[in-house]
């Protein structure tokens, strides 16, 4: 829980820093104020520095105050049901464009229910990956003419 | 106001294409808003990509059916779970869940219709009113005084934050921060981009709004996924009793015009509008005592408030282009992606549209009332769908609509990543709307500080030149030290906790 808790504010400083040192190497306009497009995200990336080190301040204040959310982010399955959605969404990612639509939904929709809902209701995790990926196949590529893979 | 502008709205309204997307669209937004967890931000973000191909007047439409329709339907699930769809409707739970326990479920439910249909009504009528004179004063403003405005939503909106600042500090610098990437469109230098031509538009903030409020959600969702006990309710009947009506009729027919006022002002929303009409009413209550257990005018007031608040929120947004809340800033997203370009001049350049849209929402508050007392049984229904089917649907819909943004399977990346920041931002307890208002105001907000700046060669006087610049750094200043005022009044002793803002 302590990773969790001081582990943001350390990333929102070092993002905030390599965001002040990526505005200050930003290229000058030729037109114009030549430094016209550093001023604002340099103006930003300080301010944000500022705060998260207040916020850093904060937590390590309140380091011993629990926050149910981190218990139950590492606790039981989910960890794994987070991990495996991320997954799965960037192996669709890849395959969406190969092998279509369609498959690639079914495919995807399918794992994640049979993640989420268990395998002991394999029946209804097929039923809905096949019909609700037929359906949203139907309504945007049919009846909205989105163009799909 | 022009009345043949609201005539020939009314007519484009009135046809039968446009009702069947205003019954749609609100029957949607009722259905997704009433999911526990999810409210009228993810309701639209999710389901933004079924307006693709729609004529953009009935895309504009169906998008504000299903914002307004997903403020009725958050209530349902606060009425028969006790849990809100958003913060609008938590108030909701105070009497409407005692109700519910009471076997008055049918009843609680048939008044919150009625009181969200009559809140709805009387804002559209102050929307009428109000909307045409403050976008002609709107177009008083310059880039000085529409820095100074955004500047003010910004702050208000972190303000309110009360109790995590901080972090709504943090969440709003992020927001302006994405904001930056891309070509800066004053000068032509790629910001951030890291050699990418994917990011040289910028990012979308449509993928980020549908990463952290749709894809963030189911994340977060997850974490109580085994924990969720569905009870089963007796609805009982569908109707409020002629003792019930008594008692909520006045409490309806104040908190509607508050509602509108709050939803109106930057930064707050229907939240705010639903926790003052609460405590306003508690406090001048004979029965006071029977708040919090199933007081029928508790649960009448703060849904007429909230869904006057949203209608009222919609005036900033289309006279000024500036979103009050977290739910419009997504609305704004949409509205931009259908080629909309709400701001003073949107009265004047395509009246039928917006006129179109105003009385769209008296159709679609009539049809919602009617969805939402008829359909009570369906609804009740499809609240049962267990969460672990409908939540890998409501990731596939998210990954869909944001492929139809942009063609390209690479943003499912972006959304990814976003869906996992937004997970960690409310795990840790950030206000999610100042990064979502941030982000889709940063650009503007920018490029009309430069300009000002420049209109002045270099002189920052021009932010205090004219009196509306004037009043509105004194009220950014004001929203600034308002948490401070409470702080020093916690000091003194007095109510320590906000109970309006201390849920946001």
């Amino acid at each position: 829980m302590r990773t969790i808790k001081l582990g943001m504010p350390i990333f929102l400083i070092l993002l905030s820093l390599s965001f002040l040192i990526g505005s200050m190497n930003l290229p000058k306009a030729n037109l114009g104020n030549p430094n016209g497009p550093l001023y604002f995200p340099i103006g930003l990336s300080a301010f944000m520095l500022i705060f998260s080190i207040f916020y850093l301040f904060q937590e390590w204040k309140n380091i011993n105050r629990p926050n149910m959310d981190i218990k139950l982010l590492l606790e039981g399955r989910t960890p794994k049901l987070i991990g495996l959605t991320v997954l799965y969404g960037a192996i669709y990612a890849l395959i969406f464009e190969r092998i279509g639509f369609l498959l690639s939904t079914i495919l995807f929709l399918g794992a994640l229910l049979f993640t989420v809902n268990g395998i002991k209701k394999a029946v209804v995790n097929v039923i809905v990956a096949i019909s609700f990926s037929f359906l949203s196949w139907y309504a945007f590529s049919v009846l909205l003419g989105v163009s799909l893979p | 106001m022009d009345m043949s502008n609201f005539m020939q709205g009314l007519m484009t309204a009135l046809e039968p294409v446009n009702i069947m997307w205003v019954v749609i669209g609100g029957f949607l937004g009722t259905i997704v808003g009433m999911l526990p967890g999810l409210g009228p931000a993810t309701a639209v973000a999710v389901l933004i990509p079924i307006t693709f191909g729609m004529e953009p007047v009935s895309a504009i439409i169906l998008m504000a059916a299903i914002y307004y329709g997903a403020m009725y339907g958050g209530s349902r699930s606060s009425i028969l779970l006790n849990t809100p769809g958003d913060g609008s409707a938590i108030a909701a739970t105070f009497d409407g869940y005692p109700m519910a326990q009471k076997g008055q479920a049918g009843q609680a439910m048939a008044i919150s219709a009625v009181a969200s249909f009559i809140g709805g009504m009387m804002a559209v009528i102050g929307f009428i009113f109000l909307a045409e004179p403050l976008a002609s004063f709107a177009l008083k403003f310059g880039p000085a005084e529409y820095f100074l405005l955004m500047l003010l939503t910004l702050s208000a909106i972190v303000s309110l934050s009360v109790g995590k600042m901080i972090k709504g500090f943090i969440a709003m610098f992020l927001g302006l921060m994405l904001s930056t990437v891309g070509i800066d469109t004053q000068s032509g230098v790629y910001r951030f981009t890291f050699g990418s031509s994917h990011l040289s538009e910028g990012i979308d903030f449509l993928i980020v709004i549908i990463g952290v409020y749709a894809v963030g959600e189911v994340l977060y969702n997850y974490l109580k996924i085994d924990h969720v006990q569905k009870e089963k309710k007796k609805v009982g009947k569908i109707w409020f009793t002629k003792n019930q009506w008594k008692r909520s009729m006045w409490p309806i027919l104040r908190s509607g015009p508050l509602g509108f006022i709050v939803g109106v002002l930057p930064g707050a929303g229907g939240s705010i509008a639903s926790m003052i009409s609460y405590s306003t009413e508690k406090q001048i209550s004979k029965k006071s005592d029977e708040f919090g257990k199933g007081a029928v005018e508790g649960l009448a007031a703060p849904e007429s408030a909230n869904n006057a608040a949203s209608v009222g929120a919609m005036i900033p947004l289309l006279t000024m282009g500036i979103p009050g809340s977290g739910t419009t800033a997504v609305m704004l997203g949409a509205l931009v992606m259908l080629g909309m370009k709400p701001g003073p001049l949107l009265f004047e350049n395509d009246p039928n549209t917006v006129w179109t849209l105003i009385n769209s929402m008296f159709i679609g508050n009539i049809a919602l009332v009617i969805i939402n007392i008829l359909l009570v049984g369906l609804l009740v229904k499809i609240l049962d769908t267990p969460a672990k089917v409908l939540y890998p649907v409501i990731v596939i819909l998210a990954f869909i609509g944001t492929y139809t943004l942009s063609y390209s399977a690479v943003d499912f990346f972006l959304l990814l990543i976003f869906g996992v920041f937004g997970l960690f931002l409310k795990v840790m307890d950030f206000p999610i709307a100042p990064l979502v208002l941030a982000l889709i105001v940063g650009a503007d907000m920018e490029q009309n500080f430069r300009m000002a700046v420049l209109s002045s060669n270099g002189n920052l006087g021009i932010f205090f030149e004219t009196p509306i610049a004037i009043g509105l750094t004194v009220l950014t200043l004001l929203s600034l030290f308002y948490p401070l005022l409470i702080k020093a009044l916690k000091k003194k002793g007095k109510d320590p906790v906000n109970p309006i803002t201390k849920d946001m």
